[in-house]
Formats: structure tokens, sequence, C-alpha cells
């Protein structure tokens, strides 16, 4: 038993990547988050559950400033990236947000190409100094994303007109062609079929090879499948943070038991 | 007990599930001291019955771990629901176990009545089995009441069983010395007493599934270990 829960913690994470202390989030007078203490580590997938409206989405979306588009959203505290506190006024959203990509629910291909749509952020960022470097980031980017081999010879053709499972896969590489040190995904798979939702998972095990993975899911099954570390938020707070092994089969907090086994809580 | 599912189907899937446990449990009580009484008093017809109620035993068995693999199939049980799981599918193999020895037990009184009685070890023997049937009836309470305390002394108390285990070995060996005739008869008695023993092992185990069970955790194996007829001479 004992050498079972060694094996499981010696699952390759990374170092600290991500150092969120005492983070308050507000939007207007109600508070969506209280006081979250989190540390998210380098090469690992950290799964974020919870029920609707605690708040994972919210916290989520602090780790790229995506709530600064929110007029009256308030986040206090302090996350650190790398050490360097990412809401320093020196900080650039922009830049950050290329550090710290994002996949979203719905796929959302630009109504472009397939290689446009890779090719975007680099070339806003300036990545490719030449056609033949943007032509190589942007195959990177779609063999990273699990998708080169089903779009290479249609590379032309509009983003839209893939499925599903495909749009996804293509969102995941254009997140990922600016050469990311984060990837937040929030929700990737609940718009996708079983089948989609598969590869999208393995994608997801592969990139963290390369990146920290931060992944928003309501799916516990999903984030016991893809995840080494589970946060549980319940009302804005973090109730319980741990070892995906040990958050699914021997939780520390009550409400944690309550929520993973399906029971009112 | 604990709260309600939503899906209130799991619950009833949970329920059936623990009163098989119980109901195989109830059969293994009574095959015990049936087995153990028939032995004293030399019954062979109830120890048929034992026999034949063996059957009833391992067809729970086999259908609590039907259930079992039906629930983790359909409703990927997750924490206490996860241990509830896989604590019942090892309960039923300890249960089933138990009523193997009993019937083991059973099987030997017909030869046994045909012997002459050697000492009065018989009833030694049942009081053996009185202790481990007693063991296992508050390990079954322990495992509803989801109590860790009174699992840690159902532990404790093979201990127990283990030294009475002992007393015989040490009496069969002396009837044996005296009288080569009393062998095949207090081989048979030996083999009783080691397969009670064994009862009380299992007794043991499912006391360490309520602990499991309960708190996650497994209990350190650091109980005295009394039968100490392996290692001495």
């Amino acid at each position: 038993m004992k050498d079972m829960s060694q094996i499981a913690n010696a699952v390759e994470t990374g170092t600290n990547k991500i150092s969120a202390r005492d983070v308050n989030v507000f939007y207007g007078d109600s508070q969506a988050i209280k006081g979250v203490d989190v540390e998210i580590s380098n090469n690992t997938v950290t799964a974020f559950i919870g029920p609707s409206g605690c708040g994972k989405s919210t916290f989520l979306r602090c780790l790229n400033r995506m709530n600064d588009t929110i007029d009256i959203c308030r986040v206090t505290g302090t996350i650190r990236l790398d050490g360097e506190d990412i809401y320093d006024k020196r900080v650039d959203p922009v830049q950050l947000r290329a550090k710290v990509g994002m996949v979203f629910q719905k796929p959302n291909p630009f109504p472009k190409s397939i290689y446009d749509n890779v090719a975007y952020g680099p070339r806003i960022h300036g990545l490719a100094r030449s056609k033949s470097d943007l032509d190589e980031v942007v195959e990177r980017a779609l063999r990273r994303g699990a998708i080169w081999n089903e779009v290479k010879d249609r590379l032309y053709a509009p983003g839209t007109g893939l499925s599903g499972g495909q749009q996804q896969r293509l969102c995941i590489a254009r997140a990922v062609a600016t050469e990311p040190e984060v990837l937040l995904m929030d929700e990737p798979c609940s718009a996708l079929d079983p089948i989609a939702t598969a590869q999208v998972e393995e994608l997801i095990d592969e990139l963290r090879e390369n990146f920290a993975v931060v992944i928003v899911t309501h799916s516990m099954q999903q984030a016991a499948r893809v995840s080494q570390n589970t946060a549980f938020f319940h009302l804005g707070e973090l109730v319980e943070y741990g070892e995906t092994g040990q958050i699914f089969t021997n939780p520390q907090d009550p409400r944690t038991e309550s929520y993973i086994t399906g029971r009112i809580g | 007990m604990q709260e309600q599912h939503i899906a209130s189907a799991f619950d009833r899937d949970l329920e059936t599930i623990q009163a098989r446990i119980m109901k195989m449990g109830g059969l293994v009580e009574a095959a015990i001291m049936d087995s153990a009484r028939s032995l004293e008093t030399r019954d062979e017809e109830l120890a048929e019955q034992v026999r034949a109620n063996d059957k009833a035993i391992d067809a729970l068995e086999e259908m609590i771990n039907e259930e079992a693999a039906r629930v983790i199939a359909m409703r990927a049980p997750t924490a206490s629901d996860l241990r509830l799981i896989l604590s019942v599918t090892k309960i039923s193999g300890n249960l089933e176990r138990i009523g193997d020895h009993a019937k083991n037990l059973a099987k030997r009184n017909s030869v046994l009545s045909q012997m002459p009685p050697v000492g009065d070890s018989p009833s030694a023997l049942r009081r053996m089995a009185r202790e481990v049937e007693r063991m296992l009836k508050d390990a079954l309470d322990a495992y509803i009441q989801r109590d860790v305390e009174l699992a840690a002394v159902v532990i404790q108390r093979d201990h127990d069983v283990d030294q009475m285990y002992n007393t015989l070995f040490r009496e069969l060996l002396t009837f044996m010395m005296e009288d080569a005739r009393n062998i095949t008869p207090c081989m048979h008695l030996h083999f009783i007493a080691k397969n009670i023993e064994r009862m009380g092992d299992h007794v043991t185990s499912i006391a360490e599934q309520v602990i499991y069970l309960v708190s996650g955790e497994r209990p350190e194996d650091n109980r005295p270990k009394a039968d100490v007829t392996s290692v001495s001479l």
C-alpha cells in the first residue's frame, strides 16, 4: 500500500510554476473567490473540479488575466509565474497571454484557413522571421496538437470546416504555437464526443512534457484520467488540493467526499 | 449512515450488496456453530447439513462479486464508495473461506464419529469455534456500524484463538505419543483445530477491511503472532 502511493507520487511532476497567495476575486460586491492559495507544478496536469459557480473558471481566468476584460471584476492577492507577479503594472497582459495560453469550452477557430489560425499568434508576436520559419512553426504546432496528419493536405481550407474534435485540437495547436509555458483549458472536451475526448485527453498527457497544464472540468472521471493533481473548489473556496489518486480514493474533507461520490452536500 | 447519493439507484445497488454480505455473514456464523456442535454431539445429520449449506454461501459470494463488478463498471465509484466496493469483495472472499473451513470440519466429523473419542478436545474445539463465531459477529457489527474501535478489538482477540490452538496442538501431540492408535483421530482433530484457527485469521482480515473502509488506511500489521507451532519443536 505504501509502495503504491510512493509510485503514484513519483509520477514526474515538475518544479513549481505558478504560485497563488490569498487570491480574492470580486464581481462588483459579490466575492467569487475567497483567499485561494495554490501551487501549480510544471510538467503537470492540474485539474480544477467543483460544482457550477464554485469559482474554478474564475480562478483559471485569473492565471492569464482574462478577468481584466471584465470591468466590474477586481482581483486581490498575488499570483506569481516563475516568481514574477503577473499583476505587476509593468506586465503586459498580451505578452502574458502568449506565455499562458488558453483553450475554451467550445472550439472557436478564426474564420480563416487552418494555416492562418495557427500562424496568427506567431505572426503578431513576431516569432517567425520568414515564410519557411513560419511554415515550421505551424507544422510543429499542428503536430503537437495531434492533428497534423489529418490536415496536412488541406492547410488552406477553412478551420471552421473541420469536425468538432478536430476544431478543438486545432485550437490547442493555435494555443501552443506561441510557445507558451502554461496552458489553461476551460472544459476543453465538454462539446466533444467520447472519441474526440479521448484524443484530446491523450494530447493533454503529451503536452505535459512541455507545459504546465491547468484544466477545468465538470467530468470527475476526466479529472481522474488526465491529471496528477486535483483541486476541489466549493463556494469560492479551495477546499482540498492534492495528488489526484488520493483525492479520488481517500479525500480528507467531507465536502470533497460528498461531491466526488455524487452526494448532496 | 452517510448522506444519500443524488442517483438513488446507486444507493439501492450498494444497499443490496451490503444486505447480501449480512446474509452471507449470518449463514457463515451458523455454519461455524453447527459444525462445532456436530463435532461435540457426533451429530452426522447436522454435519451433513453444514456441508449442504455451504453451497448457498458460495452462491452468495458469486452474486456479490458480480454485483460489485457491475457497480464498478456502471457507477465508477470513488472515495468511500470505492472503498466499500473493494471491501465487500474481500469480505465476501473471507466469508466464503470461513464457510469452506466449516465444511471441512463437518467432513472430518463423519470420519471421527466412527472412532472412539480421545480426551475432551471436541469441547475445547467448540469453545474455540464459539470464540471465532463471536469475533465474526462483532466484525460484521463493526462493519455495519463503521466502528473502527470494535474492529481493532476483534483483531486483538485473534490472539486468544491462536493461544487456544497452541494448547490444543500440544495436547493432541501428547495423546499421540501416549498411544499410536490415537494418531488417526488426533490428526483429524488437529486439522479441525487448524481450520478454526484459520477462520480466526479470516475474521481478522474482515476487521481490517472495516478499518480500511472507514479510514482509508490499512492497519499496520504489528499484531503479535501467537500461533507458535510452526516455529517451535
